[in-house]
């Protein structure tokens, strides 16, 4: 039997604790939700039978859990004796015992010591504010990217520019912090230097300067030869810039697009108007291959000496090869007879002695070793039929110490037949002053090897077509004759800057080129007589 | 009632203006393509150049201006114009860089402009539909009264429950004190919590009301459907703090970008101007 003096413990409407005193007798008194428990406790934390007060086998008073709970100094316990000072919390409530009056056996308290949160206050606590804290993310979002763009992109490439030991210590490395600030791919030749920037960009807020180029392309040819010519030229059309910088045509950071530019626009720049950057010169405006391009001009070259002349292919007068040799191109194209008689028929195309060589197939200057000899003798006979003697072809000189040697009698009398019968077969003969050692000379030989000296052409990306479609000497019965293509040739097939209707668009840069079109090459390359 | 919006401006006067200014940049891309292909640094991607980049710092006063009550035009026209103008910018730039691309600072300026530029869009998309959706789903209440209505469940909730099985008891008194509502960004993006103690506590109300005594049926009820309610109304707090949070959080993207972009795009210019 459970005799005890229950003090409730709750506060009034100004806070204050008011007591409430209650004795209860029973055998077990019951604590929980439950409407008929001896102790009812209206608070949802509290099970609906949490614990109950009973005497245990050993006579004191336990509290024992029943479905609830029960705490003391923070350990959850199942059975606990009622002892004086005990202190138990139940949920909510804080359960003590107290010193018991003489009229029970025991005295608790009980004080709801945790309220129930207002219902508001607590909804509301739980409730976030939208986007918590977005100011402050924003500002420091803000902060870190301007903060870490501002240090890669500009402090390091700066810091690199302004302080030289840095410079030194980055040109060890395959890249510099200035990499960030490269606009594009650099070009393959010059990929081995190009990723120290300051290599080029030598000095800051300034252009690449044509020094740069020059450390390396030490002997690139200028564009006129004359130096204070091309620098008037220069400046005079690039008025606002100071003049044609190597930058101008070769854009770099543009891989894998080709360095140099191929379009006409820079050379129509001057050369549309070429009056305006020089009055003095002779040569014609050009905007366009097939508008106003002037028809070609032939390179000859004029004796022994290294100078040429220009010839206007409209000149037909004057377009005579002076070669020295009599050669008829009609005789040796198609089908001819061999040495050997009727019988001895020979198919000869162009190439049988314009042999190609090189990538771009120039041609090898024709020798009378490898070209003739395949038809004809290498040797002249002359003489009666019982004492012919056979002169080797080769300089005048041998000609006549073969001809001492053979025959020491004749020796004038064979000179003669041979200037007025064989030698004189192919070569034209020149004579000779009274009192020189030889009666006759054979005329130096000058086979023109290149008629367009100020344009390149490329013989290989004209394969496809046959010689003869530009080359007419099907006819031509002399060597004088010249047989190079005019301009109109080249308009069959090429068109201007614009391509038209089965014509290819042909701009400067196809034939001429920018460093070398004033460095005619020399003309004469006729090699030694074997 | 509104006669313009944002987009039909004085008769769509800055749709026009950005129409023409994409339409002549096209027109002049097409017409002067430089011979070694376009670029920033040929005459016409220098004039696109500068266009975009005081297009820019127009932009980004923009975000100044509208903080400020004073200054010319209304900042309805200021709006209308930066979302204009800021789209026709995309075809500027794009044209300036001649479509080349690199792991550079240039391609970095404008990877950020077109981050700006998107994120505009979206905050544009969704300033489009959610005012409307956030009225649909408030109603008249506002944020504070759906509050109340929510305590005002949770109390009649607790009172009832107390009479209730202890599980029922804990269930409903979890829910009504473990109901956290926009509970982190990821959350309130969303609009949706999984495992929301209410809804919970909803499904599991459902099958405790099985083996009741008859005596405890009535308040039963009672109590699920104030659960029933408390749930739609949590749900109706969740959307709107999920309208709210969408109609900012671009913003988290549009501004400090805005600040990368300009730096960058100091940055892209000086590199040009030092290095020639």
């Amino acid at each position: 039997m459970i005799h005890c003096l229950l003090i409730q413990i709750s506060n009034n409407k100004r806070g204050l604790p008011v007591r409430s005193y209650r004795t209860i007798t029973a055998d077990e008194v019951t604590i929980g939700r439950y409407v008929e428990c001896t102790v009812q406790l209206a608070d949802p934390r509290i099970s609906m039978h949490h614990a109950v007060i009973k005497r245990l086998a050993d006579g004191q008073a336990h509290l024992v859990s029943t479905n609830g709970e029960l705490e003391v100094d923070g350990v959850k316990m199942q059975s606990i004796a009622l002892t004086h000072g005990k202190k138990i919390v139940l949920g909510p409530y804080i359960l003590k015992v107290e010193p018991a009056p003489p009229d029970v056996s025991l005295a608790l308290s009980l004080e709801l010591t945790r309220p129930l949160p207002d219902d508001f206050q607590n909804i509301k606590a739980l409730t976030q504010e939208p986007l918590k804290g977005a100011a402050a993310f924003k500002r420091k979002l803000s902060l870190w990217l301007a903060g870490v763009i501002a240090l890669i992109f500009l402090g390091l490439p700066l810091a690199q520019n302004f302080i030289p030991q840095l410079q030194a210590t980055m040109a060890q490395l395959p890249l510099g912090f200035d990499r960030v600030w490269s606009p594009g791919h650099i070009s393959n030749a010059h990929l081995h230097f190009g990723s120290q920037c300051s290599n080029c960009h030598q000095k800051l807020t300034q252009k690449v300067t044509d020094n740069a180029c020059m450390t390396c392309h030490r002997d690139i040819s200028p564009h006129i030869a004359d130096t204070d010519l091309q620098k008037h030229a220069f400046n005079k059309s690039h008025r606002l810039s100071d003049g044609v910088r190597c930058a101008e045509c070769h854009r770099e950071h543009k891989a894998p697009h080709p360095l140099a530019r191929q379009d006409n626009a820079n050379c129509v720049k001057c050369h549309g108007n070429i009056k305006a950057i020089n009055p003095k010169t002779k040569l014609s405006n050009i905007h366009d291959f097939d508008r106003d391009h002037p028809g070609f001009k032939l390179t000859f070259s004029s004796g022994n000496t290294r100078e040429v002349e220009r010839i206007p292919q409209t000149d037909t007068a004057r377009l005579v090869e002076k070669s020295g040799l009599k050669f008829p191109h009609s005789q040796h194209f198609g089908k001819v007879q061999g040495p050997n008689g009727i019988w001895d028929v020979r198919e000869l195309s162009c190439t049988n002695c314009h042999r190609p060589e090189g990538k771009e197939m120039r041609f090898q200057p024709v020798a009378y070793a490898r070209d003739c000899q395949t038809c004809h003798a290498n040797q002249l006979d002359v003489g009666p039929e019982k004492a012919t003697i056979h002169i080797p072809h080769g300089t005048e000189q041998s000609v006549m110490n073969a001809l001492k040697v053979q025959a020491p009698k004749q020796v004038s009398q064979y000179a003669a037949v041979l200037k007025s019968d064989g030698c004189s077969y192919c070569h034209e003969i020149s004579e000779t002053k009274k009192g020189d050692a030889l009666p006759w000379k054979i005329a130096p030989l000058n086979i023109n090897q290149d008629w367009f000296s100020k344009a390149h052409f490329n013989h290989a990306s004209h394969r496809s077509q046959k010689c003869e479609s530009c080359h007419q000497v099907e006819h031509s019965e002399s060597s004088a004759d010249v047989a190079m293509p005019d301009r109109k040739s080249c308009l069959r097939c090429h068109s201007g800057n614009n391509p038209k209707p089965k014509r290819i668009a042909s701009g400067c840069m196809s034939c001429h080129d920018f460093h070398s079109s004033h460095a005619a090459k020399d003309t004469n390359q006729a090699k030694e007589i074997e | 009632m509104q006669r313009s919006n944002i987009f039909d401006y004085k008769h769509y006067f800055f749709f026009k203006i950005a129409v023409a200014v994409i339409l002549i940049a096209f027109i002049a891309y097409i017409a002067f393509e430089p011979p070694i292909g376009h670029y920033g640094g040929s005459w016409l991607g220098y004039v696109l150049g500068i266009i975009s980049a005081l297009l820019v710092f127009w932009m980004t006063w923009y975000g100044i201006r509208k903080r400020r009550y004073r200054g010319s035009g209304a900042t309805q026209g200021w709006l209308s114009a930066h979302i204009y103008l800021g789209t026709a910018l995309t075809v500027l730039v794009t044209l300036h860089s001649g479509f080349n691309f690199g792991i550079n600072i240039h391609t970095l300026a404008y990877g950020l402009l077109l981050m700006v530029v998107i994120s505009g869009f979206f905050g544009n998309y969704t300033y489009m539909i959610y005012p409307r959706q956030m009225t649909e789903n408030m109603g008249e209440d506002n944020l504070d009264g759906l509050l109340l209505r929510i305590a005002d469940a949770d109390k009649l909730a607790r009172q009832i429950a107390l009479i209730m099985p202890d599980d029922i008891n804990n269930t409903v008194s979890r829910a009504c004190s473990e109901t956290a509502i926009g509970n982190g960004l990821l959350e309130q993006l969303r609009g949706y919590q999984p495992n929301c103690p209410t809804a919970i506590a909803v499904a599991q109300l459902t099958l405790m009301g099985k083996d009741l005594p008859s005596e405890q049926r009535k308040p039963y009820r009672e109590l699920y459907s104030i659960m029933v309610r408390r749930l739609s109304l949590v749900k109706r707090v969740r959307q709107d703090l999920m309208y709210r949070a969408r109609l900012g959080f671009w913003l988290y993207i549009h501004v400090p970008f805005t600040i990368a972009l300009l730096v960058a795009m100091m940055a892209h210019i000086i590199a040009v101007f030092f290095y020639w």
